[in-house]
């Protein structure tokens, strides 16, 4: 890790102001100064600290070293350029007919959750939650009906961090959290070099990492949700895998579809600086599959996520097929075009291909990925 | 000390100035005092109005200065003897009334008007001098030199007033009003008040009893004739006098208070043979002759007065009407940089200035007496900046203000007004106070801002004003906005008194000056009709009132009013038991550490809480702490604790 001298002055200038938060919610909720509020990371009054900011060291988008946090959690250096480091790749979906019903997909994830709960393994989750207003909200579920209540998504950022960093420094609770890859990276940047003044970060005994190719603004995009919809009677957003490229919202009474295109200018503008679709240093990461409705793609990354997947197969939790051959490879296409893309985006805000912002990729992988 | 009504004729008493105009203006034998709180004035009516009962008279906190010089008015038209006391801020918000009342003229009872000035603006927003208000009011001004004169003119002036049937006015300045000394008293008056406005009906002979300013200019020439009898009076008031040798190498000229200083100098100076003090008494109109006498004792003239060169200016005036063959004396005082047109003068200052003109060598104190000083109080004061008590319901809202503007994002600011959370403009309140003016001028400031929509201000604007202030001098700013739709949020801080000036009641409190229950004029019952969307918070609960006041900033339309309902912690301190007793876990505490960075001795800065350096945590100062437990619920780390006491 880098030796860092910076606080939260830095966060705002080289970060927040710069367009590169992707709210992922690490600076909040672990002192009084950075507050998410519609939106927005707002500073509430000036933290003369400079030689400990916990703030500027979590952030995903400040130095990541990608070598040192992959040696810590897979043992091995960063050279991964698709999906990241892999023990298995498999297409699954809950057998849990209420699971499946209220799933954005397969209902993987709830169905894992559930069991590790309901077993005792894990005592909660931090989850994104939905508000009445269809706001996502951070939502720490301790039971199986707390996780049923958090299923589908919605496509917008939620600081789901600053719930992590809210839990009482002395709790003892065994938790999983379901993140999208940068916070899967500010998690992993904690393991790395654990926080201070926070709950331990071993207590997080499960990271599942979602697929994610951009996040919505929960505040713009919301705004124009409310302006064209009953956001009150809506019960499941989803973009349909290509080529549909649609927004669908359900209601009761059936679907409003907006074009992808009209929805992408609510995408959060950090995303396009975002290496990650695969959330790569998850437990386990949880997709979709692409023209098989119903499934997930799953990829098992940790001996604790191959733990967990085992015990669902084995209780009758999941069940369990091989990922078409043709659906990895377009997954990797996928995962390694936004990895691209990012890269260019970065390099044309750093102005060098030397200068890769906060990525700390070996100089061998981006000269690979910028060829 | 003696009550203001004390009947001991002939004994002296100790008085602060304030209770010597009071007990001057009961001599006198007023029936009614009226006022508005306001540093360095209020212990006038404080004083009358608790002895009104006794002695028979009425006294009130008046909504706001002009209608307490209306209702004054009113009084003298009925026959009442009638006294209205206020600051120099007060001044103009009584001129408009003023500028019509010598027109029309006062009734039949002498109407006696006391400004109380506050040089270096100590207890101010700004350190008007009030004396040239006079001037252009074109009625009588007198200044009292010290306590007894305070007392004795106060007396006289209600005489003067009624015999010219003009309002005279009485200028004081803090340093007479709030200094106390000995003055020996004069017999009350046992007087039968009977009040009526006499009319006169037979239309065939005469026109009826009116109190109106036309015809103006006849008017006028007949207030120029009263001031002509007012100067043929002064000429020989024994208010003015001359001390000094026959032939004097300087004369001073000075007034109130300086003529204390200007003493103090010639006697440290040791040269009372040879510098003359010309103290006057009656500033407006000049004793013209009773002056000019004097000028020609010396060559040169120095003017020691405070704030504006009112005396120099108006003797310059008057200079400059000497025939020809007087020789003019040279002039010196603020003109010619000798004394500071600003702020408070001391003896010091008098006895540079004195030094200078006649080329002594000034020893001045020590050079290193200021710092051996600062370093002998400075063990004994604690170290922290001007802030609002422990417990103070201000810090907590301005607190949910300072978050929900930052939360909200549009780099909205607040404009303020008067009072103790003025403060708010320092650490005290979080530096959220951006402007300041008069009493009611951050509503007013708040209605141009909140219309600028148009071209392209987005910037949410929050005026706060004191409880005392809203009834003051808010409720047409309010209205404006609510009729033009400007686009503020108007809070009010109700802490239930005029807390800065002493704990005065006003109309939303429910008890009168003279200790009687009355009807509470309810500020949310008046906003609501007036069409405002009102939210009543408590200020002590931060999440609460700071999401109330995000709900409020992010709806557009006229101005809406929150109100923050928390008694003066001074006040309920006084009436019940604190409510918690608070403390530090200290193993909680993370002090400067990441995640606090000593949050609440760094920007809450209640002085209730310190920060220990041996131990890097922070505590609670238990005789400081009032247990209002606020702190509790911004400490990030739960270290602080409350208990129910």
């Amino acid at each position: 890790m880098a030796i860092i001298a910076k606080g939260c002055k830095e966060l705002l200038s080289e970060v927040i102001e710069k367009g590169l938060c992707s709210l992922c919610g690490a600076c909040t909720g672990s002192c009084p100064y950075l507050t998410y509020y519609n939106g927005r990371i707002a500073l509430l009054d000036n933290c003369s600290r400079t030689d400990e900011a916990q703030c500027y060291e979590y952030c995903p988008r400040t130095f990541t070293d990608m070598n040192a946090i992959s040696e810590k959690i897979f043992g091995k250096p960063y050279m991964e350029y698709e999906i990241g480091a892999v023990k298995q790749i498999i297409m699954a979906r809950a057998t849990d007919s209420t699971i499946i019903e209220k799933a954005q997909y397969g209902g993987a994830v709830t169905a894992l959750l559930s069991l590790a709960i309901s077993e005792g393994s894990l005592d909660g989750a931090i989850l994104t939650g939905t508000s009445d207003d269809k706001t996502p909200i951070p939502f720490l579920a301790q039971s199986v009906a707390d996780v049923l209540q958090c299923t589908g998504s919605n496509y917008m950022a939620c600081p789901v961090l600053g719930s992590y960093n809210q839990l009482p420094n002395d709790s003892h609770s065994k938790l999983a959290i379901v993140a999208m890859p940068c916070q899967v990276s500010s998690i992993a940047k904690m393991k790395l070099e654990p926080p201070d003044n926070r709950v331990n970060v071993d207590n997080i005994k499960m990271v599942i990492g979602l697929f994610c190719t951009w996040a919505l603004s929960p505040d713009r995009f919301h705004r124009f949700l409310k302006e064209n919809i009953d956001l009150a009677k809506v019960r499941k957003f989803d973009i349909p895998p290509p080529p549909a490229n649609r927004f669908d919202v359900y209601n009761a009474k059936g679907v409003t579809s907006f074009p992808l295109e009209q929805i992408r200018k609510f995408t959060m503008p950090a995303c396009a600086y975002c290496i990650d679709m695969t959330s790569e240093f998850a437990d386990i990461s949880v997709g979709s599959v692409e023209g098989i409705d119903g499934w997930n793609t799953v990829i098992v990354r940790t001996d604790a996520g191959a733990d967990l997947i085992d015990k669902a197969k084995k209780k009758g939790k999941l069940q369990i097929e091989k990922l078409p051959e043709s659906n990895l490879q377009h997954l990797k296409e996928a995962a390694l075009l936004k990895k691209r893309r990012a890269l260019s985006e970065i390099v044309k805000r750093s102005g060098s291909r030397d200068n890769l912002l906060y990525l700390g990729l070996s100089v061998e992988l981006a000269k690979k990925l910028l060829s | 000390m003696a009550s203001i009504d004390i009947k001991a004729p002939g004994t002296s008493q100790l008085f602060i100035g304030n209770e010597a105009i009071a007990r001057g203006a009961l001599e006198a034998g007023i029936g009614f005092a009226a006022a508005y709180p306001g540093t360095p004035s209020s212990e006038i009516l404080g004083s009358l109005a608790q002895v009104a009962k006794n002695v028979g008279i009425y006294a009130e906190w008046s909504i706001n200065e002009i209608v307490a010089m209306e209702a004054a008015a009113g009084a003298s038209y009925a026959g009442i003897r009638a006294l209205a006391a206020m600051k120099q801020n007060g001044i103009n918000v009584v001129s408009d009334f003023l500028s019509n009342l010598v027109m029309t003229g006062t009734g039949k009872a002498g109407l006696v008007l006391v400004s109380c000035d506050d040089p270096s603006a100590i207890s101010s927003s700004n350190e008007q001098d009030t004396r040239p208000v006079a001037k252009w009011l074109d009625i009588p001004l007198v200044e009292p030199g010290d306590f007894q004169e305070a007392k004795d003119m106060t007396k006289w002036l209600f005489d003067l007033a009624e015999e010219l049937g003009t309002v005279c006015m009485l200028r004081s300045v803090t340093r007479i009003a709030h200094a106390r000394g000995n003055v020996k008293i004069g017999e009350l008056p046992k007087k039968q008040f009977k009040a009526r406005f006499e009319q006169i009906h037979d239309l065939k002979s005469v026109m009826p009893t009116t109190y109106i300013p036309m015809p103006s200019p006849f008017r006028h020439f007949l207030l120029h004739m009263k001031l002509d009898k007012a100067r043929d009076k002064f000429e020989s008031s024994s208010f003015n006098r001359y001390v000094g040798p026959d032939k004097a190498d300087l004369l001073i000229v000075t007034s109130g208070s300086c003529w204390l200083y200007s003493q103090d100098a010639v006697d440290a100076l040791n040269l009372r043979d040879k510098v003359g003090i010309l103290k006057l008494g009656t500033l407006w109109p000049l004793p013209e002759k009773f002056i000019a006498q004097y000028l020609n004792k010396s060559d040169k003239v120095l003017f020691v007065e405070e704030i504006d060169p009112f005396i120099e200016r108006s003797i310059m005036e008057l200079a400059g009407n000497f025939p020809p063959d007087i020789k003019r004396p040279i002039f010196c005082g603020k003109r010619s940089g000798h004394l500071n047109a600003f702020g408070e003068l001391n003896p010091d200052m008098v006895i540079k200035a004195v030094s200078s003109i006649l080329g002594l060598a000034y020893q001045s104190r020590d050079s290193e007496y200021h710092k051996k000083a600062e370093a002998l109080i400075k063990s004994n004061v604690p170290d922290r900046t001007m802030t609002f008590c422990a417990g103070c319901p201000h810090r907590a809202t301005f607190w949910s203000i300072k978050n929900a503007l930052k939360l909200d994002g549009r780099e909205g600011f607040v404009t303020g007004d008067i009072g103790c959370y003025s403060m708010a403009l320092g650490p005290a309140g979080f530096f959220q106070v951006r402007t300041m003016h008069c009493m009611g001028g951050g509503a007013g400031v708040a209605n141009g801002l909140g219309k600028l929509g148009q071209f392209g201000f987005d910037q949410p604007i929050i005026a706060v004003v004191g409880d005392s202030t809203f009834y003051h001098a808010t409720i047409p700013a309010l209205i404006n906005g609510i009729y033009n739709r400007s686009n503020f949020i108007l809070v009010i801080l109700d802490n239930g008194a005029t807390a800065m000036t002493g704990f005065q009641p006003h109309p939303g409190t429910g008890m009168t000056a003279m200790g009687e229950p009355t009807q509470i004029v309810s500020m949310e019952a008046l906003c609501r009709a007036l069409g405002a969307r009102v939210e009543v918070c408590d200020p002590f609960d931060l999440k609460s009132t700071t999401s109330t006041l995000l709900n409020i900033m992010a709806e557009d339309g006229g101005a809406k009013v929150a109100i923050m309902r928390r008694k003066c912690e001074l006040v309920r301190a006084k009436q019940n038991k604190a409510p918690y007793k608070v403390h530090v876990d200290s193993n909680k505490c993370i002090g400067e550490a990441c995640g606090c960075d000593r949050l609440c001795t760094r920007i809450f800065l209640c002085p209730g809480l310190v920060w220990d350096k041996t131990t890097g945590k922070s505590k609670i100062d238990e005789v400081i702490c009032s247990g209002c437990g606020v702190c509790v619920d911004i400490c990030p780390q739960g270290a602080i604790v409350r208990e129910a006491a």
